[in-house]
């Protein structure tokens, strides 16, 4: 993977959008519990490939978008995203980037800890979600991670074939 | 690297915090708020497009015949609203009349504007919805939304050109209701669900039953009296506490509606007026000159419609010559 390349300029943004976008996507009530959370994903994707380019002050400014689209309480998903990058960095070093199991467990760890936070300042906040349901973004998003990985990586990535 | 992650990672932590805390606290970071439903705004819309363009080919493609059949039934649907209009509006003058002549304060009058829906989800444990219309035409916020005749909820915050509507079974909502069978008043409290309200602060003495019917009291002050809200699904009592558990279920259809009706009521007009134009004299003062503006305005609505409603006015004329 180290000399995988963005296939043009802005490739990282364009997915985010697109993240917003499935994130937006109206689904009846019964599949909104099941939403994946595709903003935490692509950013997760984009740490584990190309942890250079991912800035914290990216995943800051998606999760204050996301505030104000869930009007949440501004900061809640800004530190939330910004905590999911910055645990993907730190323990990038430490796993086999390749692995798809090392990958889920991160997808878990991280997403997990992200909820819990996110479940924290809601309680703290007023507003306390079903205790169950409130989990099911993690399996949803564990199943379409292999696929949406995939297809990121096809997508907005391309090898490098020479060395300059 | 990792140390300089480290850095960003702590101001970045704190500033949310910060952020939390103020918007915890009060509305200080509103402008915020609607600078980034602004950048959102496009997305959303995008969004939409596809659903928007598939009901457009699916009304386009839909049978000629039923189309002219349904124009036929809605034009008679429009005569019989504009002689009914037309009464309930020589009635309305009659009242008001009356009510000068009794020296009592006018009765609130009501202008309604249709919104759409931009068929937006957003967090699944909050009730809200994104509609296409906003402070450009005058929305704003505490605003109460209607379905049909049913309410539907209240704007929560309005940007431009989109406004962000509360419905009434959200968690953060609350409205003043009243059993039309008894009288009793309670509070309809949302509970996130869909279509369920939990009815508040009923006594376990109190006469409440399956299909009892509760409308808007009117106390608040924010919804106008007597609109259909909910209809009692279950009554349940636990022996030792105060209050009894009552879940009832919303008239509205909250997944089925696409277009909310949001109204202007002469009092809201004059309740803003007041708040800008912060007159500040004695509470007994203060009320008069509500009175006093709301017939202003009142007169003047009712000019307006009487302006539009024109041919009618005429035809009904003729018809009484």
């Amino acid at each position: 993977m180290e000399n995988t390349v963005l296939r043009f300029t802005g490739a990282i943004l364009l997915s985010l959008l697109i993240a917003l976008a499935l994130t937006i996507l109206p689904l009846s009530e019964d599949w909104k519990l099941w939403r994946p959370e595709w903003i935490a994903m692509t950013l997760i994707h984009w740490a584990l490939l190309l942890p250079k380019k991912m800035s914290l002050l990216l995943a800051w400014f998606m999760g204050l978008l996301v505030d104000a689209l869930y009007g949440s309480i501004l900061g809640q998903h800004a530190f939330g995203y910004t905590l999911i990058v910055f645990m993907a960095l730190r323990l990038r070093p430490r796993l086999l980037v390749d692995s798809f199991l090392h990958q889920i467990f991160l997808l878990t760890l991280t997403l997990g800890t992200y909820l819990l936070i996110n479940l924290w300042i809601l309680g703290v906040s007023g507003n306390t979600p079903e205790p169950w349901v409130y989990w099911t973004p993690v399996i949803s998003s564990v199943i379409v991670w292999p696929l949406y990985h995939y297809l990121l990586y096809r997508l907005f990535t391309e090898q490098k074939t020479f060395d300059y | 690297m990792q140390q300089k992650n480290l850095i960003k990672f702590t101001v970045l932590a704190l500033l949310s915090g910060a952020l939390m805390v103020t918007d915890y606290r009060g509305s200080a970071l509103m402008p915020v708020r609607t600078a980034l439903k602004m950048v959102l705004y496009p997305v959303q819309y995008v969004v939409d497009v596809p659903y928007r363009a598939a009901r457009f080919t699916r009304e386009f493609f839909s049978e000629h015949e039923k189309i002219s059949a349904e124009n036929r039934e809605l034009r008679t649907l429009i005569n019989v609203y504009a002689a009914r209009d037309q009464k309930y509006y020589s009635i309305a003058e009659e009242n008001q009349r009356l009510r000068t002549q009794l020296n009592a304060v006018p009765a609130v009058r009501e202008k309604f504007t249709l919104a759409e829906i931009l068929s937006v989800s957003s967090d699944p444990f909050r009730q809200n919805v994104v509609i296409n219309k906003g402070s450009k035409q005058g929305l704003f916020v505490g605003q109460v939304a209607l379905s049909g005749k049913n309410i539907y909820g209240q704007i929560d915050s309005v940007t431009p050109s989109s406004a962000v509507v509360m419905r009434l079974t959200d968690v953060k909502h609350a409205i003043p209701v009243r059993n039309t069978r008894t009288g009793l008043g309670a509070l309809a409290v949302g509970t996130g669900k869909i279509n369920l309200l939990e009815l508040k602060n009923i006594e376990a003495n109190m006469d409440v039953q399956k299909g009892d019917v509760f409308v808007s009291s009117g106390l608040g002050q924010l919804f106008p009296a007597d609109f259909p809200v909910a209809v009692v699904r279950t009554v349940a009592y636990n022996p030792g506490d105060s209050f009894m558990k009552v879940k009832a279920q919303t008239l509205t259809d909250f997944t089925k509606t696409r277009e909310i009706l949001l109204i202007w009521r002469s009092d809201y007009a004059t309740r803003a007026a007041e708040n800008t134009g912060g007159d500040k004299e004695s509470p007994g003062n203060s009320k008069a000159t509500v009175a006093g503006l709301s017939t202003n305005k009142n007169v003047k609505s009712q000019k307006n419609r009487i302006g539009k409603n024109q041919p009618i006015n005429k035809q009904k004329q003729l018809q009484g010559q």
